[in-house]
């Protein structure tokens, strides 16, 4: 896809001080300058909103100079993809709703609004549950007949409803549980977060991080992966920090490690919602930004003075 | 209860759910014959990515009777890891010529577009590897197919609207560049298998959950029955062995195997392998549409006895060895 010559990001010759600063505001800008005229933000420039990117986007610039504007109107927009069950659709033309519900929980948490159509959000989210959570299921695994090492006995969010669930829908409807549960306290709003937490628990890998679902596969046990064990953390904020000393400890190194630039920006933020505080990213002296708009967002919530607080869920609902 | 009889009992209900269940094979049917006439399908050798592959790829081409003249191309590589050490995705250098090839051969547009199953970087999958680097223009040429615009098609995969990226239902001419590699849950990744990657993961997550429920067989022959104007090209330079798709090790079959039928390319593929088509669930699905039977697959270029190496295969899938 091309990079349009005006969205390239550079930094030339920064000195060293205020590289951190140049970094969360080029991305800020980046950002500023491709939401789209309905409100919302494509994955990339000019593409149709959806509402992952579009979600970043809002947590990044939310309480950023000039920014306000921009992100009520994209909070109109993802308000206006709810539909009458209370899910949330992906985008404008899409005629269901999916895990991003979480999402757009979690940004209606962060800007104080807790009305009836978030609750009906929240209801939506408690009535899902993984598909592999089912009788067949799990005495196919009582009977060890399940191809991978799995526990299906506790109940997890899809990316779809009727699917099994994952670590990553799962660990977002973690994050948006626990950060209105005090506005919509229930027996089944914790149960629901137990089970996810247990769920999340039972499926790390032999690593001691998370892939995306199974932990292995034909008795191969699976690796983790960075972005998987960045979100797990994400959702499991609130353990005890013995219980998640193994997993924080494969985050912090894959951060060192990974190739991936998502997953580092994901581990930053997990591991600043954790209470570490990892040093910045280093800045090349010459920097081409990458035409990735969820990416730049996710980047710049993770930089040390962004946004990652708002995924901060203030510990166990 | 014993474990036949549970199987038994509750199989149905259950198969391509997310975790799988071990199901016993029962006694596999003929095949039926496939559609009428036969299938042309090239073996090109290479033994490496530093051969002429864009020579091979032209005479494979030319070969399989292949028009793309005022087409707009889709290129589909094979994209799926951070493992530029290993053979995990197409290698750049195939896609590079495939890009040469069909400007050569006169097509109106080509794109290169790539939805991974589990990763969510994929222009830093992309860039390790290689892409970026070895392929001319490649920012300008690449969609990632997970987050592009979407429209919907109806009555797909039993969903009233399904979704698919813009930039491949825009395509003329899709272009399978698979990888030659085994596979833990369908046996063997190859031209069909590849289409996984253009069900957008914006919608049906990462991995693409709803194709492992609909069935990975089934969702592999319901993606190439809707999807009919393609051609394959596979790269078998260095293929993957034993715990595929990604856990694998690699596998030097030193071909490249082209075709306008995917279930023939496909065929002729688990046969260099050492695999028995035949008893590839997907294979077997879609003898509908193409050839899996060989005396119905005029091969072009090289014999597949003359290439043949068996692919180490995981234990679950010994049975598949073609005898």
């Amino acid at each position: 896809m091309p990079i349009p010559a005006d969205l390239k990001l550079f930094v030339e010759s920064a000195d060293l001080a205020s590289v951190g600063s140049l970094y969360l505001q080029t991305r800020l800008e980046f950002l500023r300058s491709t939401q789209n005229p309905d409100g919302g933000w494509g994955y990339f420039p000019a593409k149709q909103s959806w509402l992952e990117p579009t979600a970043y986007a809002m947590l990044a610039l939310q309480g950023t100079s000039g920014s306000n504007p921009a992100v009520e109107r994209a909070f109109a927009l993802v308000r206006s993809w709810q539909l009458p069950d209370g899910s949330v659709r992906p985008s404008g033309n899409i005629q269901e709703g999916t895990w991003v519900t979480s999402l757009a929980a979690t940004l209606a948490s962060t800007r104080g609004v807790y009305d009836g159509n978030v609750k009906s959000s929240v209801d939506w989210l408690l009535r899902v549950v993984g598909a592999e959570h089912n009788p067949v299921m799990r005495t196919a695994s009582f009977f060890n007949l399940l191809k991978t090492k799995l526990d299906v006995s506790h109940e997890g969010w899809p990316w779809r409803s009727g699917n099994a669930a994952w670590v990553e829908p799962t660990a977002h409807a973690l994050v948006a549980l626990k950060k209105v549960s005090k506005n919509y306290p229930s027996a089944e709003l914790a149960y629901r977060v137990r089970e996810g937490e247990a769920l999340l628990l039972s499926r790390r890998c032999s690593d001691g991080g998370w892939n995306c679902g199974n932990p292995n596969v034909l008795n191969f046990d699976l690796p983790s992966y960075p972005e998987s064990t960045a979100l797990a953390l994400l959702g499991l904020q609130g353990r005890s920090s013995q219980e998640l000393a193994g997993p924080l400890s494969v985050a912090r190194r894959s951060r060192l490690e990974t190739k991936s630039s998502l997953a580092k920006a994901w581990l930053a933020i997990a591991l600043r919602c954790h209470g570490e505080n990892p040093e910045p990213p280093a800045e090349p002296a010459t920097a081409t930004g990458s035409p990735d708009i969820m990416l730049a967002a996710l980047e710049a919530l993770a930089h040390p003075d962004g946004n990652h607080h708002l995924l901060a869920t203030g510990g166990r609902a | 209860m014993n474990r036949r009889k549970f199987v038994i009992l509750s199989g149905a209900a259950v198969v391509g759910t997310y975790a799988g269940i071990k199901l016993q094979k029962p006694h596999l049917p003929p095949l039926p014959d496939g559609p009428p006439g036969n299938s042309a399908v090239a073996i090109l050798r290479a033994r490496s990515y530093s051969d002429d592959l864009v020579g091979r790829m032209l005479e494979g081409a030319r070969q399989c009777g292949l028009d793309a003249r005022g087409k707009r191309v889709l290129l589909k590589p094979n994209l799926v890891e951070f493992d530029s050490a290993t053979v995990i995705n197409t290698d750049a250098s195939v896609i590079a010529a495939a890009v040469e090839v069909f400007h050569r051969l006169g097509a109106a547009e080509v794109r290169i577009g790539e939805g991974p199953g589990h990763r969510r970087d994929t222009l830093d999958l992309a860039s390790d590897a290689r892409y970026f680097a070895a392929i001319p223009k490649f920012e300008n040429l690449f969609t990632d197919l997970n987050r592009d615009n979407v429209s919907p098609v109806h009555n797909f995969a039993g969903e009233s609207h399904f979704y698919f990226p813009n930039t491949v239902l825009a395509a003329d001419l899709i272009v399978s560049l698979a990888k030659m590699k085994t596979h833990h849950w369908a046996g063997a990744t190859l031209s069909m298998k590849n289409f996984f990657g253009l069900v957008p993961g914006s919608l049906y997550g990462w991995p693409k959950n709803k194709l492992h429920y609909l069935g990975i067989p089934e969702s592999v022959v319901a993606l190439n029955r809707r999807f009919r104007n393609t051609f394959a090209i596979v790269d078998g330079i260095v293929g993957m062995e034993g715990n595929g798709p990604i856990q694998g090790t690699p596998k030097p079959a030193g071909v490249l195997v082209m075709g306008r039928d995917l279930v023939a390319v496909d065929a002729t593929c688990c046969r260099i392998m050492g695999i028995d088509p035949e008893k590839i669930d997907y294979l077997r699905m879609a003898a509908d549409l193409g050839h899996v039977h060989a005396s119905r697959i005029e091969q072009r270029g090289e014999s597949v006895a003359s290439v043949q190496t068996n692919f180490a295969l995981i234990p679950e899938y010994q049975a598949l060895r073609l005898a």
